[in-house]
Parts: C-alpha cells; sequence; structure tokens
C-alpha cells in the first residue's frame, strides 16, 4: 500500500525523489559508511521509518534510556522503502513496514527474527493484531500503530444534503453522488479503490476472481463521472478548506484534515468514519533488518515503544491506530473515543488487511485500471 | 600534405566530439540498451525482474527471455487510445505554446537590444522555482474558491451557463502543460528570429508586400528551423509527462506518461514498462522522421 502518511508527497514526487535518490546512491552509501565508523565509538540505532512517524519526544526519551543516539531515514511509501532496500542500501537496525511490504521483506529473507525473551512488554499488544497472515506467531514483527482506509467528510454539508456516512455507497451510488458532483475525490490507488469496491459488493478486498474485479471496476466506471478527481494525498487540504465534502482516505490523513479545519477556525468540521461493509487495515510492524549491526539497541527500541506511554504519543501526535492496549489510559479522550481511529470490535472483523498480488493478477488488474482512467 | 599534418585535425576533432559522444553512448545507448533487455524478460515476484536463469532448485519455469510484454500490448486496443490520447495532447500543447511564443520571440527579438537579455531573463524566470512547486501553484488559481474561478463563472452566469469546474479537467492539464513548456518553444524561436536581417523586411515593404505578406512570405520561412526545434522541444516532453496529469488532471486524464510511471511503482511490472516506453520511443522517433521529411520537402518546394 501507498502513502499512508500524512506528510508524504505525490506519488510523482516519491517518484522523483527515487530517481533523484538513485542517482546519489552512491555518495548515499558513503555517507553510511561513515555512520558505521562512528558506531564503533558510540551506540547508534538505525532506523528506517516513515515521515512523521515517532514523536520528538519519545526520541529524546528513548535515547536518554539507551544512552544512544537514534539515527532516522525516512521514506513516503513501501514501495520506496523496498527499491531502496533492494538497491543496496544497508546498515538500518530497524524498519517500520506496512503488512504485505513485511511479507516481501520475509519471504525475501531480509529480516532477522525476533529474541522474545527480550521483549518483556508484548503482552500489552492487542492479540486481535498479533499473528497475521503476514507473519504467523510473530516470528520477526512487532505492531507499532496501524491506520484505516475510510470516509472523510464535511459534516454540515453532508447533513443537510442527508447523505448516509456509514457506508462505501456514498462514494458508488450515483442517487448520492448527484448531489455531491465534483466534490468527491477518492484515492488513487488501484488496490485501495478496488478494496472499497470489492466490499461494497461483499466480497474480501484480497479476492482475485476475475469477474468480481470486472464488476468493481464497472461500479467504478459508473460512479467516475461524479468524482473529481482521484487523489492520494491532495484531499487532506481540499477537505479542511472546505472545496471537497467527501473523500475517501486513511485515518490519519483524515484526523489530519480535522485538525486542521479545526485551526483555521473553518465553520464546518471535517468528520470520518469506517463504512459498515469494512475497509482496509493498514498494520505497520516494527522489523530487524538482517544488514543491521545493533539488535541489541533494536530490541530495547521495540521494547521500550512497547510501553503504553510511549506508543500513546505517537497517536496523540498523528491520530494513528494504536494496538498497545496499555497506551488507550495515556490517549487524549477524544482520539480514544473516535471509533473511526480506535474501531469498536465487531467492525474489526470486517477488517482486512491487503495481502500482495502476483505479477500475472498485478498486470491484469493495471489493465482493469488503465481501462477504468481511460473510460 | 603529409600524413601527420591530416591526423592532427582528426585528433583534435575526437578530442572535441569525444566526450559528448561519450555522454551520449554512456547515457543515452547503454540506458536503452537495458530498456531493450527489460522489456524481453518475466517481471520478479517482488518487483523487479525475474533472473535470466533459473536458480537451482526452482520448480516452475518463467525465467530467460519473453515477447510477452509486446504481446500483452498488443492484446487490447486500449494502449493504442492512450497514445493516440497523448500524441493529442501533445500535438495540441506544441500548438498553443507556437501560437502562444510566436508573438513574444518576434516582440523581444525586435526589441531594442539593451532590454532583450532583459525579456530572456524574464522568460526563464520561471525555472528558478521547482516545477512541482509551480504547478501546485496552479491548483490554487484554477480552484473552486479562486478568483479566477468566480470570475469566469459570474460571466458564464449572466448568459445562464452553468458554472463550471476548472480544476480537475482536461483544461487544467493543457495549461499546465502549456505553462511548463512555454519557455521551450519561446527560447528556439527567439534565437532564430534574432539573427533576421530587418533588411529584407524593407526589400519586401519596397516591392509592395503588406504586414501579412512580410510575415508570410519573409519571417515565417525563415523561422521554420526555429519552429521545428520548438516544437520538438516541448512535443517530446510533453509525451512524457506524468506529473501534470496526475496533479491537474480529473478522474479520465491518464496519458502514457502515467500508466508507464504505474508499471514502476503501483503495479511493479518493469518489463511492461519498459516496452510501453519502447513503443514511445519508437513513435516519437517515427514523429520527428515525419517532420524531418515535411521540413525537407517543404524548404526544398522553395528553393525550387
Amino acid at each position: 500500500m501507498m502513502n499512508t502518511r500524512c506528510t508524504s508527497p505525490a506519488p510523482t514526487a516519491s517518484f522523483v525523489l527515487l530517481l533523484a535518490w538513485l542517482v546519489l546512491s552512491t555518495t548515499g552509501c558513503a555517507r553510511q559508511d561513515q555512520d558505521i565508523v562512528l558506531s564503533s565509538k558510540e551506540n547508534v540505532l538505525h532506523l528506517f521509518n516513515w515521515n512523521n512517524y515517532i514523536a520528538p519526544e519519545t526520541v529524546r526519551r528513548f535515547e536518554k534510556f539507551c544512552n544512544c543516539r537514534l539515527s532516522q531515514d525516512y521514506y513516503s511509501d513501501n514501495e520506496e522503502m523496498l527499491a531502496k532496500l533492494s538497491a543496496g542500501a544497508t546498515g538500518y537496525d530497524l524498519i517500520i513496514p506496512t503488512g504485505n511490504a513485511m511479507d516481501t521483506l520475509i519471504r525475501q529473507g531480509a529480516l532477522k527474527p525476533l529474541d522474545k525473551s527480550l521483549l518483556t512488554n508484548i503482552g500489552n499488544i492487542n492479540p486481535a493484531y498479533l499473528d497475521t497472515p503476514f507473519d504467523p506467531g510473530n516470528k520477526y514483527s512487532v505492531p507499532y500503530a496501524y491506520t484505516l482506509t475510510l470516509l472523510g467528510f464535511n459534516q454540515e454539508k453532508v447533513k443537510s444534503l442527508g447523505l448516509p456516512t456509514d457506508t462505501w455507497a456514498i462514494i458508488f451510488e450515483p442517487k448520492y453522488l448527484e448531489k455531491i458532483k465534483g466534490r468527491v475525490t477518492v484515492l488513487d490507488s488501484q488496490r485501495e479503490l478496488m478494496a472499497a469496491a470489492l466490499k461494497y459488493l461483499g466480497y474480501s478486498v484480497n479476492d482475485t476472481d476475475e469477474n468480481h474485479w470486472k464488476e468493481a471496476a464497472n461500479l467504478i466506471v459508473r460512479a467516475k463521472p461524479y468524482w473529481a478527481a482521484f487523489s492520494n494525498t491532495g484531499y487532506i487540504k481540499e477537505l479542511a478548506v472546505g472545496n471537497l465534502w467527501v473523500a475517501q482516505g486513511y485515518s490519519n490523513d483524515m484526523f489530519q484534515a480535522a485538525l486542521d479545519a479545526k485551526n483555521t477556525g473553518r465553520k464546518f468540521t471535517i468528520g470520518y468514519s469506517t463504512p459498515k461493509e469494512g475497509a482496509v487495515l493498514a498494520l505497520d510492524s516494527m522489523v530487524l533488518h538482517r544488514s543491521g549491526s545493533r539488535s541489541d539497541l533494536a530490541h530495547q527500541f521495540i521494547n521500550f515503544m512497547l510501553e503504553g506511554k510511549n506508543s500513546a504519543e505517537l497517536t496523540n501526535l498523528i491520530g494513528s491506530g494504536n494496538p498497545n492496549m496499555d497506551a488507550i489510559q495515556y490517549i487524549q479522550a477524544e482520539i480514544a473515543d473516535n471509533e473511526a481511529i480506535f474501531p469498536a470490535p465487531e467492525m474489526l472483523n470486517r477488517l482486512e488487511m491487503l495481502r500482495d498480488l502476483d505479477r500475472k493478477q498485478r498486470r491484469v488488474l493495471s489493465r482493469l485500471w488503465t481501462e477504468i482512467k481511460l473510460r | 600534405m603529409t600524413k601527420e599534418e591530416a591526423n592532427a585535425p582528426r585528433a583534435a576533432r575526437f578530442l572535441v566530439s569525444g566526450p559528448p559522444l561519450l555522454f551520449l553512448v554512456v547515457f543515452f545507448v547503454v540506458p536503452s540498451l537495458i530498456m531493450i533487455l527489460t522489456s524481453f524478460r518475466f517481471p520478479g515476484e517482488f518487483g523487479g525482474l525475474a533472473p535470466i536463469t533459473a536458480p537451482a532448485g526452482a520448480v516452475d519455469g518463467e525465467y530467460g527471455l519473453t515477447a510477452e510484454a509486446y504481446q500483452f500490448f498488443f492484446s487490447d486496443i486500449l494502449y493504442a487510445e492512450i497514445f493516440l490520447k497523448s500524441f493529442g495532447v501533445a500535438s495540441a500543447t506544441t500548438l498553443i505554446c507556437l501560437v502562444m511564443a510566436y508573438p513574444l520571440a518576434v516582440l523581444i527579438a525586435r526589441s531594442e537590444k539593451r532590454f532583450r537579455n532583459l525579456m530572456v531573463l524574464l522568460v526563464v524566470l520561471p525555472f528558478a522555482s521547482n516545477f512541482l512547486i509551480r504547478i501546485y501553484a496552479w491548483m490554487i488559481i484554477l480552484g473552486p474558491e479562486s478568483g479566477l474561478s468566480h470570475f469566469i463563472n459570474t460571466i458564464l452566469g449572466a448568459f445562464g451557463i452553468a458554472p463550471v469546474t476548472l480544476l480537475f479537467s482536461p483544461f487544467a492539464v493543457l495549461i499546465g502543460m502549456v505553462y511548463v513548456h512555454l519557455p521551450f518553444m519561446v527560447l528556439p524561436l527567439y534565437t532564430n528570429l534574432e539573427k533576421h536581417d530587418p533588411s529584407l523586411l524593407d526589400a519586401a515593404q519596397d516591392l509592395g508586400a503588406n504586414g501579412w505578406q512580410r510575415f508570410w512570405r519573409v519571417t515565417w520561412p525563415l523561422s521554420l528551423p526555429g519552429v521545428f526545434s520548438g516544437s520538438a522541444l516541448v512535443f517530446i516532453p510533453v509525451l512524457g509527462m506524468f506529473a501534470v496529469p496526475d496533479i491537474l488532471g480529473g478522474t479520465g486524464d491518464i496519458l502514457i506518461g502515467n500508466l508507464i510511471k504505474d508499471q514502476f511503482l503501483g503495479t511493479r511490472d518493469w518489463p511492461f514498462g519498459s516496452a510501453l516506453s519502447i513503443m514511445l520511443t519508437l513513435a516519437v522517433l517515427s514523429v520527428a522522421g515525419l517532420a524531418t521529411w515535411f521540413a525537407r520537402s517543404a524548404t526544398g518546394q522553395r528553393a525550387a
């Protein structure tokens, strides 16, 4: 899955960055070698993380706790992270990938198994987020945070138009879309948009039956004339300033949009909710990369982040979902009570994680996606 | 002439033309060859490419070379449609750029010498800020709450026409494309027009040509090389552009550049992406060849 973070630039920008990185990778390696030389003198933990995915006060406290330095490199989507690693980037002790990217890393043999005896706080994690199909038995990974793909909306507008906000129908059914034509965006992601359509039709997000895909594509093509655009990041600002009324997007981005609208004193509020048909859950986990040299510090970091207080700080900062049961007491009440961030137990069963498609399926889906875009 | 004397200029010529030639080989020929090879391979399971030779103990064999990507390209009319559409957008952009840039280039070329450099500087000034930032600025200018949108919709409203949205439309893509590529048309035109001898126009006037005839029979034919190089500098980059439709386009504005980008990121299908790039290169080369042929026959006619 791509672009789940509110600070991630447009995919085009990340592509340009990726190219630039490939060109400059030789100098980058030189810098890393230097870091490794330094680390023999002082204790440095190398973390390869999403942009804006750890609170600054958490970093400060961890550095004091471990008497070491936390050095971070950033990525803005999983593809970028995988591309850097497969181009030979090394020296990372810890990475925080999303489920399907982690699956890839495990199958490539790029990860080190965890030493569970060092992770005394692992009992804090809600069992619902453990033992995922990507890493059965959590041999390699410990859940860090998650996002949901859901609906964000202009509360006042949607209410005055009498539209439902608890169903994907609002972005797929012409009878609702007529009232909000040109004020809706959906994600520019083959998997995410298809997932929403498949869920609305009652299928699994990981359904690979081509007939079901075609059914979903028809649903999308029928709704498309009413949408303003496909948007992966632009919708955050457009919702917050009132140009958009409904958007499919990520929960932490909606949190950001709601906060922006509130802080700039808009006359409306941005709400977000998980459709009753179910949605995509993207769980990010901490894993140890094979190229890292400091597993001791990496385990310390994981155990530190498993403490409720430390884990809660990220949720308070960016509104990410938190799989840590001990963290709830430290999370601001309005976030902890938000069912779009902390789904109710009956909703949890309807959330699914995206699994990777094989290369043939990817090609077929890509053609379907091109057709959707062109029609 | 002795042998040494004949060799000396050849060595000098090689010294001068060698580095650029080397540059072209390293940065154009080699990548193109890599791309051609890539397009005949199988995509890897995690993206990238499948190994050419089967690793020891591999069960099912999808290794080696294949024309699968090209078969896939020709299996559906869809991809031809995208090519046609992209060529349409590129042609429209080139034409609009030409119509807008020509008067500007004439103005610069005919203004006083001390102002010319300043005016050229103003034309290239937008390059001082990042291209993506300038495109994002157009999002604000064309947005539904912008002054421009309000102005246009007030006028349309006065005639009883329903309001239009400017952003996220083919129109916005065209504006973005023209905006980004305009300097590439102005500069070659200006370089060409600046060299024209003003006495030619005086002579034409003396012979009784009116303003239109002076332009059409003197200035325009002389400026054709500038028109062709400017058009090539606009047409070819527009074909590969994916950022502008991504940012300003609506739900239907996919161009060939977006499709290729998708193959390398979202779909992780390098062979098909490479095959698309090669088809694009071939298409561009044939258009360029056609244009050269036209240009040659057009100037040939005049010479006759």
